[in-house]
C-alpha cells in the first residue's frame, strides 16, 4: 500500500518538475533498498494490555537490593578493579600466581554479570519465563565450566598473564 | 482516499502512455492525485514535502502508510507544528495529532521528526535542503491514530512514583514548608520537565522493557522528589526503585539527554539516583 502511494507520487512529482528528477530517483532507490531489507519480527509486541484501570498506578516491584543497588555497586566495583588488575602484572613485570588468579576470577564475575544484564534486558521474565530460566541456567553452567577451565589453566599451565605475554611476543 | 489514489494512478498511467498529453495532464494529476499539492506552484514558491505516518483505527487491517503533503513554506509558519496545522486546515482534515500550547510548555505535540523525538512546536522546518521531512509518532508506542501515541503506561508509571510532596512534620510556622536557596537550586533542571515522553520513547531500554523499567522521564521526576529537601519519604522512594527493573535497566545510553526538547538531562538525574543508592 505504502509503496504504491510513494511510487505514484514520485512519478507525479518527477513529471511535474523534471529538474528534481535525479534527486528523487536517488531517494527512491534508497527507499527501495531500505524496504527490501529482511525484517525479523523477533518477539513482536503483543496487543496492548492495561493492568487495572487507566487511573491505577503501575505496580511497584518488591524492594530487592541484591538485584538492585548492591548488584549495581558490585558490578561497578568489579569493572573498576579490572583496570589496575589488568595493568599491574605488565607494569610490575613480575608474575604472581595469586594476582593472576584474582584477575581470572574478576574477569569471570565481570562477564557473568554482564551476560546476566543482557539476559534480563532482552528476555522478559513475564513473557518468556521458561526461556529466561533456560538462559540464566545456561549462563550459570557456562560460567562454572569457564571457571573450572581457568582453574585448571592456572594450576597446571602457565596462567593467563604469561599466555598473553607469549602470544604478544610471538 | 483509496479511490482517489487509484484514480490518480490511472490518470498517471494514461498520461505516461500519451507523451503528447503528458504536460497538460500532469499538473492536474498532481492536484487531484492525493489532495496533496495544495499550494499552486507560483514563481517564487518555496515548496517542501512532509511525509506523515498515517494509520486509522477504523480500518485496522490496513497497514500504516506514509502520506505526502507539499506546502509552500512562504505561506507557512517556521515550525513543524505550523506546517501540520496548515496541512490539517487546508489539505487534509483527517490528519490527526495532539497539540495545545504551540510554545513548548504542554508537551502534547511530541513526535518523531526526521528521526528525532522532539516537540513539533519547537522544531524548525529545515529550509537548507529540499529533502522530505518525515514525521512519525513517538517510537515504540501503541498508536491511537496517525501521530497520536498511547501514553497510558507512561502516565501509570508516573503515578507509581507518587509525584507529590510526602511529609508528616507540620511546617514550623504553620504556613509553608521553607527551603534554603541552595536546596531550591537542586530542583532546577528537574521541575521544568513537561512529561512529553520524548526521552522515554527514545530509550532502547524503555523500548524493550517499558512494562517494568520506568524510563528516563519518570526517573527524572523520581529524582526531583528525592532531592526535594521538604520531602520526608526519601527512603521509601529509594526502596521503590531498588529492584532489578525500575531503575537499573538504565545503561547510560543517553538518548534521553540528546533528544530532550527542553534541554534537560535525565541521564544525569538517573546517574545521581544510582550514586545516592550505591553505598
Amino acid at each position: 500500500m505504502a509503496s504504491i502511494a510513494r511510487s505514484s507520487l514520485l512519478r507525479q512529482l518527477a513529471s511535474a518538475r523534471p529538474t528534481l528528477q535525479t534527486g528523487l530517483v536517488a531517494n527512491a532507490a534508497r527507499a527501495a533498498a531500505f524496504h527490501t531489507t529482511a525484517r525479523k519480527n523477533l518477539l513482536a509486541p503483543l496487543p496492548q494490555t492495561i493492568q487495572g484501570t487507566v487511573n491505577d498506578a503501575a505496580p511497584v516491584p518488591e524492594t530487592s537490593p541484591s538485584h538492585g543497588s548492591y548488584h549495581w555497586t558490585f558490578d561497578r566495583l568489579v569493572a573498576a578493579s579490572l583496570i589496575p588488575l589488568t595493568v599491574a602484572p605488565f607494569a610490575a613485570g613480575s608474575l604472581n600466581p595469586a594476582m593472576d588468579a584474582i584477575l581470572c576470577a574478576t574477569i569471570l564475575i565481570h562477564s557473568h554479570t554482564g551476560f546476566q544484564n543482557i539476559i534480563v534486558d532482552y528476555i522478559p521474565q513475564k513473557r518468556l519465563p521458561g526461556v529466561r530460566k533456560l538462559f540464566i541456567w545456561g549462563l550459570n553452567a557456562a560460567t562454572a565450566v569457564v571457571g573450572l577451565a581457568l582453574y585448571e589453566f592456572e594450576t597446571t599451565d602457565v596462567g593467563i598473564t604469561e599466555t598473553i605475554k607469549r602470544v604478544w611476543a610471538a | 482516499m483509496a479511490a482517489l489514489r487509484s484514480s490518480a494512478s490511472r490518470l498517471l498511467g494514461a498520461a505516461a502512455s500519451r507523451p503528447a498529453l503528458r504536460a497538460a495532464v500532469a499538473p492536474a494529476a498532481a492536484v487531484r492525485g492525493m489532495a496533496q499539492v495544495a499550494d499552486a506552484a507560483s514563481g517564487d514558491a518555496n515548496l517542501k514535502t512532509f511525509q506523515i505516518y498515517r494509520w486509522n483505527p477504523d480500518t485496522p487491517s490496513e497497514k500504516p502508510r506514509m502520506q505526502s503533503y507539499t506546502l509552500d513554506l512562504n505561506k507557512t509558519g517556521p515550525m513543524v507544528l505550523d506546517a501540520l496545522i496548515r496541512i490539517k486546515n487546508e489539505l487534509d482534515p483527517t490528519v490527526t495529532f495532539r497539540r495545545s500550547c504551540r510554545e513548548g510548555i504542554c508537551g502534547s505535540c511530541a513526535m518523531n521528526i526526521n528521526g528525532t523525538n522532539t516537540l513539533a512546536c519547537l522544531c524548525r522546518i529545515p529550509t537548507e535542503d529540499k529533502a522530505e521531512l518525515k514525521i512519525y509518532p513517538l517510537p515504540h508506542t501503541f498508536v491511537v491514530k496517525d501521530l497520536v501515541p498511547d501514553l497510558t503506561q507512561f502516565y501509570k508509571q508516573y503515578k507509581s512514583i507518587k509525584p507529590y510532596l510526602q511529609r508528616d512534620t507540620p511546617a514550623p510556622d504553620g504556613k509553608e514548608y521553607r527551603q534554603s536557596k541552595a536546596d531550591r537550586k537542586k530542583l532546577d533542571g528537574l521541575y521544568e520537565c513537561i512529561l512529553c515522553a520524548c526521552c522515554s520513547t527514545s530509550c532502547p531500554s524503555y523500548w524493550w522493557n517499558s512494562e517494568e523499567y520506568l524510563g528516563p522521564a519518570i526517573l527524572l521526576q523520581s529524582y526531583r522528589w528525592l532531592v526535594d529537601s521538604r520531602d520526608e519519604k526519601t527512603a521509601q522512594r529509594k526502596d521503590a526503585l531498588n529492584n532489578s527493573m525500575s531503575l537499573y535497566r538504565c545503561h547510560t545510553i543517553l538518548n534521553c539527554t540528546r533528544t530532550c526538547p527542553k534541554g534537560l538531562n535525565p541521564g544525569l538525574a538517573i546517574a545521581q539516583i544510582k550514586k545516592s543508592m550505591a553505598f
